[in-house]
């Protein structure tokens, strides 16, 4: 006798109850969660709390030691405490984000970005927990987290990879052979490298086989393993990305793309949407290369796949960010789509309402990452109490922030306090606004990068937009506060002094100061 | 009154008159005049007015000195004529040029020399990290460790003096 139940459009499996998402499937309609715990913190976990809320889900926040007065934790319907403030205790402990979402009856896990977001291990114990993972499925983490699988599927898709080995070997008569290949520069890479370690740049063929040997013995000791491969080494390339959506029953659209060349450490501080480097032609094979690579890796929900654009246009695939990006606002500026959304109803099981000919991006978006960090120290990060905060608002303008007044930042996570998205009708526009938002943007107690976000809007560099990831080491490497208003500064210092009595009479009293106001004329010395 | 304000190192005489007008000061810096007429806000809140300009500002302060905010720039402005009753600001590594303090708040990872240990200018001596950031703490001159004042996992703040440095007796 055949069964009256549907099967779940996610996995396929026809019952009241798919095992594997734990979705309640009814005449082939997927249901929306009722309750979704967010494995993470500060203002990604708040931007996702929000769009819960709009959609009618309880929102359950996790969080630990250092967060237990954060605004992620205040802002939930729900909180979980889930231990010691160090992350492997908290927020990159698997087995606790796991039985906090069970004890709280939460269907689904949205991961953010960061901490456990790409850990292929956290999707697969999600999944097999009953859990809905808001992002692809496990395998597809595993396979785009390789840098070699990742490059395999996109050869074999027709993707340009940046030109180099597919395979990483220790063998220097063969890596010699493919330096020669590829064309200098060459970059040797370690296969199971990070930050940097096992790296380097040889421009010159007699300089290549004595800097292999010293990446593959630095790889050796950092890794315990050798390996490196080669790849093409770009000279000032642009990072241009492109968001894309992928549902369970085979759409896929790209959002168009996002700059991030603007970056300190190899990590972004400003973004803007479009880029001014590409044109149509060029966005359009970029964004269909983009779809081809989602496709090719079997992607399902947002993600992002970034490409390095050399100065003649030629483009070449990075890697696919497997989850929601730190910088998706931009996106949602020019395209009104809510990307959280989005990926809470891709995981439920409903397909994309709209094809890439509906979405039609409008205007211009720039993001600004607010860090508390030392711009004139390294960037240097700066945690600790927060004295003044307020916010800038105002036509266009989006302040996605985890922080408030009497916040302590804690020393334990990112230092980012907010992202500052603003939209505007063209580029030029968008910076005017930017610049006028961040000139409201008041922060004491911690150092922040507003001041030095600043200066590069206001730089003719950025104005005519020849951005590229070398350009704050390039433009900005000794920069300094600019010390025009230091005198207004110094005014205020005084008035302040002077306009809270108590405080001043004590500070002179401290500096064994007499008080009194001798008489000058109309003036008082 | 005179005032001895620094923001950045940098300490210009600064004269102030005030006038029978309880929202207008008058301000000599560097031998120029500027009437700055001000309203106050709220607690932290103030408009400046100079010169016909009009400007938000911020303070705020704490036990060093105050933090002003203005058009998205933040000065710390501290009198100097109080600081040597501080214990901390950029006055001080002068007071105690062989004192190792942190720049931020920090985690102390690694410390690499132990008391007695003869240090070079420039050597690193502690490493802490904050935010997944590591930085050296070097040593401000040549000299012997005196003391020691931390330990590894030590949550450790600006002002603090993780290692002391002394010169180096020749016997």
């Amino acid at each position: 006798m055949a069964t009256a139940h549907s099967e779940c459009r996610i996995h396929h499996i026809r019952s009241p109850l798919c095992v594997l998402c734990a979705s309640v499937v009814k005449n082939g309609e997927t249901k929306m969660f009722k309750k979704v715990l967010i494995a993470n913190r500060g203002e990604i976990a708040l931007r996702i709390i929000r769009t819960c809320q709009e959609m009618g889900i309880v929102a359950v926040a996790a969080y630990s030691e250092a967060d237990a007065l954060s605004l992620h934790v205040l802002e939930a319907d729900e909180a979980v405490f889930l231990g010691e403030s160090e992350p492997s205790e908290s927020y990159l402990n698997i087995e606790k984000l796991v039985a906090a979402a069970k004890s709280t009856g939460a269907e689904a896990v949205h991961p953010g970005y960061g901490f456990l977001a790409e850990n292929p291990d956290f999707a697969q114990a999600c999944e097999v927990s009953g859990l809905t993972f808001i992002g692809p499925p496990s395998k597809v983490i595993r396979d785009l987290g390789s840098k070699t699988v990742a490059r395999r599927i996109m050869t074999s898709a027709g993707v340009p990879v940046i030109p180099g080995m597919l395979d990483a070997g220790t063998d220097m008569d063969d890596l010699f052979r493919e330096a020669e290949r590829i064309g200098y520069p060459v970059l040797v890479k370690a296969v199971a490298g990070g930050g940097g370690k096992g790296m380097r740049i040889v421009s010159r063929q007699e300089d290549f086989k004595e800097a292999c040997l010293s990446a593959m013995s630095e790889a050796e000791k950092a890794f315990g393993n050798g390996a490196v491969y080669l790849e093409k080494r770009l000279e000032s390339p642009r990072h241009v990305e492109f968001q894309i959506l992928a549902d369970y029953q085979g759409h896929v659209v790209h959002l168009f793309e996002r700059e991030c060349s603007i970056q300190r450490r190899h990590q972004k501080i400003i973004e803007e949407t479009p880029s001014p480097a590409l044109t149509p032609s060029l966005r359009e094979a970029m964004g269909r290369a983009a779809v081809s690579a989602a496709k090719a890796s079997g992607y399902v929900n947002a993600g992002t796949v970034e490409f390095l654009l050399d100065p003649s246009g030629r483009f070449y695939f990075l890697e696919v960010n497997t989850r929601l990006q730190v910088e998706h606002p931009i996106t949602e500026m020019t395209t009104g789509l809510d990307l959280v959304r989005q990926q809470m109803q891709i995981a439920a099981g409903s397909p994309l309402t709209f094809t890439q000919e509906q979405v039609v991006p409008r205007g211009h978006a720039l993001e600004c990452r607010i860090y508390a960090e030392d711009p004139e120290n390294r960037f240097f990060p700066s945690p600790g109490l927060v004295l003044l905060h307020r916010e800038p608002s105002g036509p266009g303008v989006r302040n996605d922030c985890g922080i408030y007044e009497g916040f302590r930042i804690p020393v334990e996570y990112d230092p980012i306090i907010s992202k500052l998205v603003v939209w505007a009708g063209d580029r030029e526009a968008a910076i005017r606004r930017m610049i006028r938002a961040l000139e409201h943007y008041a922060v004491a107690g911690v150092r922040t990068t507003i001041p030095f976000l600043i200066d590069v809007l206001n730089s003719p560099e950025f104005v005519q937009g020849g951005t590229h990831t070398g350009f704050i080491d390039r433009h900005f490497a000794r920069w300094t506060q600019n010390k025009e208003d230091a005198d207004l500064a110094r005014f205020a210092y005084v008035i302040d002094e002077l306009s809270s009595p108590g405080k001043a009479a004590a500070g002179l009293r401290a500096a064994g100061l007499p008080a009194p106001w001798q008489t000058l004329g109309g003036w008082s010395l | 009154m005179k005032y001895r304000l620094n923001v950045g190192d940098e300490i210009p005489d600064l004269q102030v008159l005030k006038s029978e007008n309880p929202g207008l000061l008058r301000f000599i810096a560097s031998d120029r005049e500027h009437d700055v007429s001000f309203k106050v806000l709220g607690a932290n809140h103030y408009q400046l007015t100079v010169n016909g300009k009009s400007t938000e500002a911020f303070v705020v302060s704490d036990h060093q000195g105050k933090h002003v905010v203005i058009k998205g720039r933040s000065f710390f402005v501290q009198d100097a004529d109080k600081l040597p009753q501080r214990r901390a600001g950029t006055g001080r590594t002068e007071d105690f040029p062989g004192d190792v303090t942190p720049p931020m708040p920090a985690v102390v990872v690694r410390i690499m020399v132990k008391e007695g240990d003869r240090v070079k200018k420039g050597q690193g001596l502690v490493v802490v990290t904050a935010m997944k950031m590591e930085t050296t703490l070097a040593a401000p001159r040549d000299g012997r460790v005196k003391k020691i004042n931390t330990s590894l996992q030590a949550k450790v703040a600006p002002g603090d003096i993780l290692v002391e440095i002394e010169e180096e007796t020749h016997d």
